[in-house]
């Protein structure tokens, strides 16, 4: 198991060089210029010129590209073209905030998922069963910003229960901060419970028709243990997967929830450093999205040897 | 009622239908047999025979989506089964009466350790300590002689072979002592050698714990070394019940008969140029069970078969000694 996750960890390198290649050369190649956004709407070629010697864009872009790399090989991201701050503080203030979100939109979706799913498994094609699917499904089809606007007009504007929008650090206060967080994550969370939803569904439908659960049943053993031990451990494999795909997906989901909920995350860095042509910012978020992708399915596949005793690496 | 105060199991026109696509099949029609205290019962016949669901409606296992006890009754130590709710039931299953099945490499948790899987039974049941149902486990594998059963609680049913995984199924059903074993097919999917190992293992096994067996099998090889009673069953049906020797010695009912023209026999004498005569085989098809059949459901393939054998059942016709059969042209 060690061996095997040395070996991943290794694996990481190529993936992030290939990810680095990639990222830095779409973004000399789309158009827009920061030089010209930074010398403003009526500047001459000459202004932009000097901008961009200034900022080192005239060089030719394989001598920008080894300059970069050489810095990231010392865990410099670079520096922000307009504010001129260091590209891994910017990331790390704006790193709580994102992932404060991810990790509790992850816990409302599985919090009500994986109960949603075993019910619905549990009374396949009963009433029970159509109503948890069909909450998925509009669930699943709503989109984000919708609910979210129509949480705010419930929740913050008409019964003034919890905040409009903006973010507190966990550092002002535990429940400031949780009462921050609760529209966010809901709105966020309600796609990806449905996504989970369906697959629990589906994955326990499976391993209710084997064998071993009819000797589960066979011993008396009490509804709950059959469903919660004996058949949702072995449901757990594809159940994981799509979390961990989830975890992926709620990166760039977050964008436009923390756009319309006001929070500083990286999201609403990505999105600013994308109009700006901010190069140093968009590279090195989107090495950090891919770092996290990484690290998130070694976790999964992790977690496989841990839920099925057959899985051995 | 009826009274038989010998039998722990009375089953009595039991009638189990499933829904289908193509109508409702009545899988079992209208069986009756008793098991008495510490016997071991064999019920035989083909599959689809209706074997198989006789006994998961023993235990009331049947999927309610599609299936059901459509009629009868079973009645375990004189208390009616299939009115009992189903927290009785639960109550029931597994510590007074126990099931054992076919596929021991699937009929296994593959994701919990044999440990735990023997032990959850007992703490189930038994009310007692995680620590002592464990330790439980542990005297049922060297019951079962599992080598090494210390070491075998942990491992998981992957690390074990088919033979194991049948004596750790015999150990879970066995760990609360129930009066009644329904073993399904409990040796088919094992090798040869395995087979007489764990046949023999039940019945020592039985001889210790005076739990009285219902062995289900397609092998009358089988019914042969291990019962003293036989339930025939043919297309939903009981056709044919006797004790053994019996049953061997003198097969009345002509399905019965030609079962055992169908075994190979090793004591039948060599025709010239050392063959032996060809088996017989038993002409046409079972009949399909999603139309009501009106007269004995083995007419059709059966060489005397008569306009009556046709038209009405056929009565149970008592031999004597405990023989009896389901036939209208069979005189004892």
């Amino acid at each position: 198991m060690t061996a095997y996750i040395i070996r991943r960890l290794f694996a990481v390198i190529p993936v992030m060089a290939v990810v680095a290649l990639f990222v830095f050369f779409l973004l000399r190649f789309a158009p827009g210029d920061p030089a010209a956004i930074i010398a403003g709407d009526d500047a001459t070629s000459e202004a932009i010129a000097a901008v961009r010697a200034k900022l080192g864009l005239d060089r030719p872009v394989v001598e920008q590209f080894a300059v970069w790399v050489w810095g990231l090989a010392h865990g410099d991201l670079g520096v922000s073209i307009f504010s001129n701050l260091a590209v891994t503080r910017l990331i790390a203030q704006r790193l709580e905030p994102t992932l404060a979100l991810t990790l509790s939109t992850l816990f409302v979706a599985v919090a009500l998922a994986i109960p949603l799913g075993v019910l619905a498994a549990w009374k396949a094609r009963k009433l029970v069963d159509r109503l948890a699917m069909g909450f998925a499904v509009l669930g699943f089809a709503m989109p984000v910003f919708v609910l979210a606007y129509v949480l705010i007009y419930f929740f913050a504007v008409r019964w003034q229960l919890l905040p409009v929008q903006g973010y507190v650090p966990i550092a002002e206060g535990l429940w400031p901060f949780a009462q921050s967080l609760i529209l966010p994550s809901v709105a966020l969370g309600v796609t990806y419970m449905a996504l989970i939803a369906r697959i629990t569904r589906a994955s326990m439908l499976e391993v209710l028709q084997q064998d071993y659960i009819r000797t589960a049943n066979a011993k008396g053993l009490a509804t709950d243990r059959v469903l919660l031990l004996h058949a949702l451990k072995n449901a757990a494999v594809p159940i994981v997967t799509v979390i961990g795909i989830g975890i992926a997906l709620l990166i760039s989901g977050v964008v436009i929830t923390e756009t319309v909920f006001n929070i500083p995350g990286l999201g609403r860095l990505t999105v600013d450093a994308v109009l700006k042509r901010d190069y140093p910012i968009v590279q090195g978020l989107i090495l950090v999205f891919a770092a996290v992708k990484v690290v998130v399915n070694l976790l999964i596949d992790i977690s496989y040897a841990f839920l099925d005793p057959r899985i051995r690496y | 009622m009826s009274g038989n105060p010998g039998a722990i199991l009375e089953v009595r026109d039991l009638a189990t239908q499933f829904d289908t696509l193509d109508g409702v099949v009545r899988a079992v029609d209208g069986v009756s047999f008793d098991l008495e205290r510490g016997e071991t019962l064999g019920i035989v016949g083909e599959s689809g025979c209706g074997k198989s669901v006789t006994a998961l409606s023993i235990l009331r296992l049947i999927p309610p989506e599609t299936g059901r006890i459509a009629a009868g009754s079973i009645r375990f130590e004189g208390e009616e089964l299939t009115t009992l709710s189903e927290e009785a039931m639960k109550r029931l299953r597994g510590h007074r009466i126990s099931m054992i099945f076919q596929e021991p490499m699937t009929s296994l948790n593959p994701v919990l350790t044999v440990g735990t899987q023997i032990a959850e039974n007992v703490v189930r049941h038994m009310g007692v300590s995680k620590k002592a149902a464990r330790e439980r486990a542990r005297e049922m594998l060297d019951l079962v002689r599992i080598a090494d059963s210390k070491r075998r609680l942990d491992e998981y049913p992957h690390q074990l072979s088919g033979g194991m995984r049948q004596r750790v199924m015999i150990a879970m059903a066995l760990s609360c002592d129930p009066q009644v074993l329904i073993a399904d097919e409990p040796t088919t999917a094992l090798d040869v050698t395995i087979q007489a190992q764990i046949l023999d293992l039940m019945l020592d096994l039985k001889e210790k714990t005076g739990t009285a067996i219902v062995l289900i099998t397609h092998d009358l090889g089988v019914v042969a070394e291990t019962s003293r009673r036989v339930v025939v069953m043919y297309a939903g049906r009981k056709v044919e019940e006797a004790p053994v020797e019996a049953l061997f010695d003198n097969p009345l009912h002509p399905y019965t008969r030609g079962l055992m023209r169908a075994i190979p026999r090793l004591d039948v004498d060599a025709e010239e140029g050392g063959r032996r005569p060809r088996l017989q085989e038993i002409p046409g098809m079972v009949p399909l069970l999603t139309r009501p059949i009106v007269g004995c459901a083995f007419a059709a393939r059966c060489s005397l078969a008569t306009e009556r054998c046709r038209a009405e059942p056929p009565p149970v016709v008592d031999a004597g000694g405990g023989h009896t059969v389901a036939c209208w042209e069979v005189t004892p």
